[in-house]
């Protein structure tokens, strides 16, 4: 069960918040000060401040949980009077994900907690570079496929020699062929698979996409090919023209690098052979290293079925 | 005459809906909307446009996509922006209405352009032809804008061609204070361009003052030469241009090595009239 905080003194409020979700847990704290420990250890789903409280003004208390990178997920509404308004608040200062002026009217109050909560689950697991879904929606996702016994082909990209990359031209140098590679596998996939298909980034230069198991070889072609023929563009003209990087290897020797390539492993599930999430990365990583063990970018199929 | 440059340099960088010419338009519209066409398809026809490469490039290097500066060719521009952001823009652009007539001789002098200057790539030995294509298509942009956005100063520049035995980016100097090679480099500047078309747009007509990329200079300042020589399309001038021994020895060519050119060109100049509307 989903479990809400309310930090407010008036038990009006509190009536009114508990007709409009009946159905969930519902810890209510009149002070500010005697929430702050439990939402410390016990995060909610969704936390309701009322401004107006009486030891801990509501802006202090959110600041003081949002300021917490573990925290900043939990979506936060402020409850104030319309006078507040005219104070000017700074919502560049104030973390909070949404507001509801006093006095309450439940309709509207019903909606705007459902968008509140939407919102957050959208934005929670999104990569903050390239805004592809994370690693909580690629699980949830290829879950829901195994238990719906739906076919797929799973695929695993990641890039051979970022790391040297990025060591010699620096972090937002990386970023920009990531930003370029999700741009390339997204497209690609909406191109030939259209709207059966999902992509995911991982972290890092780690990407996921499924599509339907006819298209997958055709799409990693064609996603390959588009990388090759566009990273180059990413490196200096003289780095470009050699071929290669100089870059220091992980025990700190100089060593020279090819130009990034992308690697691609694929598994299958087809008459739900899968059981479970776990299951499928774990094929995929053993794929993934005979994949590696071609400098070229290349993809390889489960059932040894290789480029 | 300071404050007025960075007037002028205002209003042009302040473009929006750059139009075009409706025949290309029409071709790629229809491409857009059938789901069977293919991005090769769709690049091919967005390569004969001016505006449509430059606001295919211009979106594809803003920084929003994360990575400014790096892409130089249609075919790569339409992999990373995809279909639905394609059809958009195409949906968004609009035609010249009263001044497309004179602005064909201009559409076919830039398509002719590039494809001189890709062939003359090739003669020289230089990898990535598309990428010259590109920025011989793109030359004259400068000519483009400030005709849309500096249209009083535009007809000066054409009194002032009657007038005097000049060369356009000599009027335009006269005019403006600036020619179509500053305006390049701003719009290049503006709009995050790689430095590779910066230097090739900026310096065609003085291809020895590019710093960086001469080879991609001196390759249009041949393709701009050769277009003019075979009168494809207009400059939006009379005057005869020369060719500035420089560029040829930047690619290491000879004068005879352009001939090769000549005889790739002749043909395909031959069909280059798919500005014209059909009468």
């Amino acid at each position: 069960m989903k479990h809400f905080f309310l930090v407010s003194s008036d038990a009006e409020l509190f009536k009114l918040f508990k007709e409009i979700c009946p159905h969930v847990q519902w810890s209510v704290f009149e002070r500010g000060a005697g929430a702050i420990e439990y939402l410390f250890n016990d995060p909610p789903e969704l936390l309701i401040v009322d401004n107006d409280l009486d030891d801990i003004s509501g802006l202090e208390l959110i600041r003081l949980f949002k300021s917490e990178n573990v925290y900043r997920q939990v979506p936060v509404v402020l409850c104030l009077e319309k006078e507040a308004l005219r104070q000017n608040l700074d919502f560049s200062m104030i973390e909070v994900d949404d507001f509801l002026v006093k006095p309450l009217d439940k309709e509207l109050t019903a909606a705007r907690l459902k968008l509140t909560l939407a919102r957050a689950g959208r934005a929670l697991d999104a990569n903050p570079l390239t805004k592809l879904p994370g690693n909580t929606s690629i699980i949830h996702k290829i879950q829901e496929l195994i238990v719906r016994k739906q076919e797929f082909a799973l695929a695993y990209a990641d890039l051979d020699h970022f790391k040297s990359f990025n060591d010699k031209y620096g972090f937002s140098r990386g970023d920009e062929v990531l930003m370029m590679t999700a741009r390339v596998i997204v497209n690609t996939i909406r191109a030939f698979a259209g709207m059966d298909s999902f992509v995911g980034h991982i972290g890092g230069d780690d990407f996921v996409f499924i599509v339907p198991p006819d298209k997958v070889e055709t799409v990693c072609k064609m996603i390959i090919q588009s990388f090759d023929s566009i990273v180059p563009n990413f490196y200096d003209q003289e780095d470009r023209a050699q071929g290669f990087i100089r870059s220091t290897d992980r025990q700190g020797k100089i060593q020279t690098f090819p130009i990034m390539a992308l690697s691609i492993a694929v598994v299958f599930n087809l008459e739900g052979e899968l059981c479970h999430y776990g299951q499928a990365s774990q094929i995929a990583m053993n794929l993934k290293k005979l994949a590696k063990k071609n400098p070229k970018s290349c993809y390889v199929l489960d059932r040894r079925k290789s480029s | 005459m300071q404050d007025l440059r960075v007037e002028r340099k205002g209003r042009l960088l302040a473009v929006k809906d750059l139009p075009t010419l409706p025949s290309v338009l029409d071709e790629v519209s229809k491409l857009v909307q059938d789901p069977a066409s293919s991005t090769e398809q769709i690049a091919k026809v967005i390569s004969k446009d001016q505006v449509l490469s430059a606001k295919v490039l211009k979106m594809v290097n803003s920084p929003i996509y994360g990575f400014p500066r790096r892409i130089s060719t249609i075919q790569h521009a339409l992999v990373l922006l995809g279909f639905n952001v394609i059809k958009g823009l195409i949906i968004s652009t609009s035609v010249f209405d009263i001044m497309a007539k004179n602005m064909i001789g201009l559409w076919e002098h830039s398509l002719g352009c590039a494809l001189a200057c890709s062939s003359i790539a090739k003669i020289a030995g230089l990898k990535d032809p598309e990428e010259y294509s590109v920025a011989g298509l793109l030359h004259d942009l400068g000519k483009v804008v400030a005709t849309v956005q500096l249209p009083e100063l535009k007809k000066e520049i054409d009194v002032l061609l009657k007038e005097k035995e000049l060369a356009y980016i000599e009027a335009e100097v006269e005019v403006m204070g600036f020619g179509h090679d500053r305006v390049n480099a701003w719009l290049a500047d503006h709009w995050h361009l790689p430095l590779r078309l910066r230097e090739a747009l900026a310096w065609h007509h003085r291809p020895k003052s590019a710093q960086h990329y001469p080879d991609m200079a001196a390759v249009v300042h041949i393709g701009d030469f050769l277009t003019r020589a075979f009168e494809v399309g207009s400059g939006g001038d009379d005057h005869i241009s020369y060719l500035k021994p420089e560029a040829l020895e930047i690619l290491n060519l000879k004068l005879t090595d352009l001939e090769k050119v000549l005889d790739d060109l002749g043909q395909e100049f031959v069909e280059l009239s798919d500005f014209r509307p059909e009468d």
